[in-house]
């Protein structure tokens, strides 16, 4: 038997609560409110009847309902109907669905950058995640853990990619010009001269890109641009980390989206990526399934090399396995319904298209009542966001005085603006862009 | 071909029990069986979407306002809340004095995940003391963090009991402030829990030494076919630890809900009594925030459509209690293929004694196979198990529990023969 003190329970448990507990509690400090989540909060609350949600990049129809796109719900209504594919809610493997990995690395290598040959030669490392966040975050711990702790990120940027960074094994991150506030530009000679001037510490570093859409200016380099931009990249030896969470709202066309990827895949001017290219793609906003977590991450590895991918992918699961075992099935039999059923995949661009259709309209509309150049340039202004430039007093201003809500680097999410919201919406900004830009 | 950065990453062997999976698949036997992965099979060995579910399913794809837009970080309340009421009881003093802090996770996994990358941002030098034997992905979601793990006594494989000093005095010489991973129910691997007076003993101890608990809660009601009977002991820890330390919960749905590849479970921080309301609502918020970041760091938000069915169940009368009956349903077809199965051995006359099968709770045996009878089980018999002698019993059915006993006698036969020789 075990010889132990006895004290009574309640003199223990005062002890403990002076000695262990206080302490545990008063270490924990408040994080700050996720910047855009929060304010979704502040607007359920607000009693005033015109209010506008602007800040989350959700996409809504033009009576602002989030509707699911014609082509997810005959996909949902053949997994319903179809007993086979929804009566087994089963573990899918660490790495997702077969079927999911090979219809989308078909949609994304083969249709998407016309590049068979990258899965002909077996040359990339697939992994099923949740959504875009995911896929950042399974990129961010594998690179951190093997490839390099530094990345550098556009300024401005997603707010969350920081977090997952900083989160996922990067002591800290390099923002790279990307957004003259003055001018509303890309700031393009400043972004070259930044990654030219980075000290080099020995490693390849990381620098993550958006695709297209960029969030949250909605300013996109120009193709001209790009290809400066990504030749670069290629002379410093970077490793492009792709962030494509809009694939289709630049233009409407899915396809033609991609041609970043395209542009760093050309061989001719860019034979070989030493450390690979690193995608991360997200089903949440051309397929509207958001909270159904659906995406994917793709390392193309430098060159075709079987034993290499083996060991890649059995990293990939030992980081997956250390999170959250296996990924959500629901979201991907859809997604995998959709993309292997030909008809549906068909009506699918076109949901797509008319998506976007719409909020070019909207930008035409708001251009006709506030004349503002840049809301209808397309070259370079894409997708869900119109970022106004407004500072916070601003902001604040259009949030207390109209119950307008952007977020507070004033983004403005297009999806919720509609023939019923856009006179008043666009009296609001016109009033509050005279004050001053404090 | 040039070297990269990329030549230097080690090839790691496939993970145990997908690996099993993997293998199980690729077998072109007819006749094979998987006894590996813990997911629940029904009596012709197939998946078995509950009732429940698919009445919560109609429900769902019936209500108008259906869509997939983004859940909170911290998940569906309709699910954290439902979820807490299951697992602390409708009575429970913590959830009436609002002690609890709960977000939705991906699943048991995640919300471990959580629970490590918390512990390693606040209190990285606390030791994380696991049962040994445990869960095989325990110690890798936990040192993935950084934390340093530590095993405590469990299993006594001389008498297949708990081995209640060799735990108690871990729980002595373990520096104050370590973390103890309590499996709530149904042990995995060994299906051996602690009785009600050694739940007592253990939980009073980890008070006194000041200890944190983190009950890992994966097989709730599916243990007994009873909720309650089955989170006896985290209703126990909360209330002995009430006054002393706050109590750390994951919890699952993949197996008692059967959303195992939908990724549905909390986790829950159950807080001690505090001394005013004003600290209570400020630290639950401190600590809400930061599994926020946590969240939002790796998923975002968690998947919705699992959390539906789940929330949609818990919070209707009507859909619990045939949910209750569906558990039923499980754990006494369990059971029944348990006592089969020991009575085959005991009939084949198997050397060796089999009673533990019986006595044994949840989806698992730890049968007492060696490693060199499982590898002959699958290369003779193409009947998988993980190398540890556990055995899914979910996976037995009447259509080939007697194929599964006789191949077992004869491996343990094979083996026992040739150390005589
Ligand atoms: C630039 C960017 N990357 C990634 C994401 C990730 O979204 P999700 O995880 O929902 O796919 C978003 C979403 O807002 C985004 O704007
Ligand atoms: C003890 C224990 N904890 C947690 C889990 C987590 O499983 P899941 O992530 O599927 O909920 C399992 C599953 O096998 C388990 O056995």
């Amino acid at each position: 038997m075990l010889l132990i003190r006895h004290r009574s329970l309640a003199e223990t448990a005062k002890i403990i609560h002076q000695r262990s507990f206080t302490s545990l509690v008063e270490k924990v400090p408040l994080a700050p409110a996720d910047k855009i989540l929060g304010l979704t909060a502040f607007y359920n609350r607000d009693p005033n009847p015109k209010k506008i949600n602007l800040t989350v990049g959700v996409y809504q129809d033009a009576w602002g309902k989030v509707t699911t796109f014609p082509s997810v719900a005959k996909s949902q209504k053949l997994i319903d109907n179809d007993l086979l594919l929804n009566k087994n809610l089963s573990y899918l493997p660490i790495t997702g669905c077969k079927d999911f990995e090979t219809n989308v690395m078909n949609f994304l290598f083969k249709e998407s950058m016309h590049h068979p040959e990258l899965i002909e030669q077996d040359r990339i490392s697939f992994i099923q995640t949740l959504s875009g966040t995911g896929a950042v975050a399974i990129a961010a711990s594998f690179l951190s853990t093997f490839i390099t702790n530094e990345i550098s990120v556009p300024n401005y940027s997603w707010a969350n990619h920081t977090n997952i960074f900083t989160k996922n094994g990067f002591p800290s991150v390099d923002y790279y010009p990307y957004y003259d506030r003055k001018t509303g530009q890309i700031d393009f000679q400043n972004w070259i001269n930044h990654l030219k001037n980075l000290p080099f510490l020995g490693k390849p570093r990381g620098i993550l890109l958006h695709a297209s859409c960029h969030n949250p200016t909605g300013l996109d380099p120009t193709r001209q641009q790009w290809e400066k931009i990504i030749d670069t990249i290629y002379e410093l030896k970077m490793i492009p980390v792709i962030d494509m969470a809009y694939q289709g709202l630049e233009t409407g066309n899915l396809i033609e989206d991609a041609h970043l990827l395209r542009l760093c895949l050309n061989t001719d001017k860019y034979p070989h990526w030493n450390n690979g290219i690193f995608l991360c793609q997200s089903f949440a906003k051309n397929m509207g399934l958001y909270g159904e977590r659906v995406g994917s991450l793709s390392i193309v590895l430098p060159e075709a090399d079987s034993q290499l991918k083996e060991r890649v992918n059995s990293q990939l699961k030992r980081i997956v396995r250390g999170i959250y075992s296996s990924p959500p099935g629901y979201g991907s039999r859809i997604a995998n319904v959709l993309l292997s059923t030909p008809n549906l995949k068909k009506q699918w661009f076109k949901d797509v298209k008319s998506m976007v259709e719409r909020l070019q309209s909207v930008r035409l509309a708001m251009f006709e009542r506030l004349n503002w150049p840049d809301l209808i340039n397309k070259e370079s202004n894409h997708g869900m966001f119109y970022f106004t430039r407004f500072s916070e007093g601003q902001v604040n201003e259009l949030r207390t005085k109209y119950g307008i809500y952007l977020t507070l680097d004033g983004r403005l999410s297009l999806s919720g603006v509609n023939n019923y919201n856009v006179d008043y919406l666009c009296e609001a900004l016109q009033n509050v862009s005279k004050l001053a830009r404090a | 071909m040039s070297r990269t950065i990329f030549n230097t990453i080690e090839l790691l062997p496939p993970d145990a029990l997908f690996g099993i999976k993997q293998r199980y698949n690729a077998d072109e036997r007819k006749d094979k069986v998987d006894l590996g992965i813990g997911a629940y099979r029904d009596n012709q060995g197939k998946p078995w979407v509950l009732p429940s579910v698919k009445s919560a399913e109609l429900a769902i794809h019936a209500d108008p306002n259906y869509n997939h837009e983004y859940l909170n970080i911290t998940g569906l309340n309709a699910l954290t809340s439902g979820a807490a009421n299951i697992i602390f009881g409708p009575d429970s003093d913590a959830i009436k004095n609002e002690r609890i802090v709960s977000t939705q996770s991906i699943s048991g996994t995640g919300a471990l995940h959580i629970a490590a990358k918390f512990l390693s941002k606040f209190f990285p030098e606390r030791k994380i003391y696991l049962s040994d034997p445990t869960w095989a992905n325990h110690q890798a979601i936990f040192q993935a963090q950084g934390l340093v793990t530590n095993t405590y006594p469990y299993w006594d494989n001389e008498t297949k009991s708990l081995d209640l000093n060799g735990f108690e005095r871990s729980i002595e010489v373990a520096p104050e402030g370590s973390v103890f991973v309590l499996h709530a129910c149904a042990h995995n691997p060994t299906g051996l829990d602690p009785t009600k007076e050694q739940w007592e003993t253990i939980l009073e101890r980890i008070a006194y030494k000041g200890h944190l608990a983190l009950f890992d809660s994966a097989y709730q009601g599916f243990a007994s076919g009873d909720l309650n009977k089955d989170a006896y002991s985290i209703r126990l820890g909360v209330e002995k630890l009430k006054r002393v330390a706050p109590i750390l919960v994951c919890q699952s749905f993949a197996k008692n809900v059967g959303m195992y590849g939908e990724r549905v479970g909390c986790f829950h921080i159950v807080l001690p009594e505090q001394d005013t309301k004003e600290e209570l609502t400020t630290v639950k918020k401190a600590l809400s925030s930061q599994l926020s970041k946590i969240i939002r760091s790796e998923v975002s938000n968690p998947p919705a459509y699992g959390a539906k069915i789940v929330a949609t169940i818990l919070n209707s009368d009507e859909l619990r209690a045939q949910w209750y009956k569906d558990m039923i349903t499980m754990s006494s077809r369990i059971m029944e293929m348990r006592v089969t199965l020991r009575d085959r051995l005991n009939e084949l006359g198997t050397p060796g004694t089999w009673d533990h099968i019986v006595e044994q709770t949840g989806m698992f045996s730890f049968t007492g196979l060696t490693s060199e009878m499982v590898a002959r089980l699958e290369k003779e018999h193409s009947i998988y198990m993980v190398s540890s002698g556990r055995a899914s019993i979910a996976g037995l059915n009447k259509l080939n529990v007697d194929r599964v006993a006789q191949s077992i006698d004869e491996v343990v036969r094979h083996f026992t023969n040739e150390s005589k020789l």
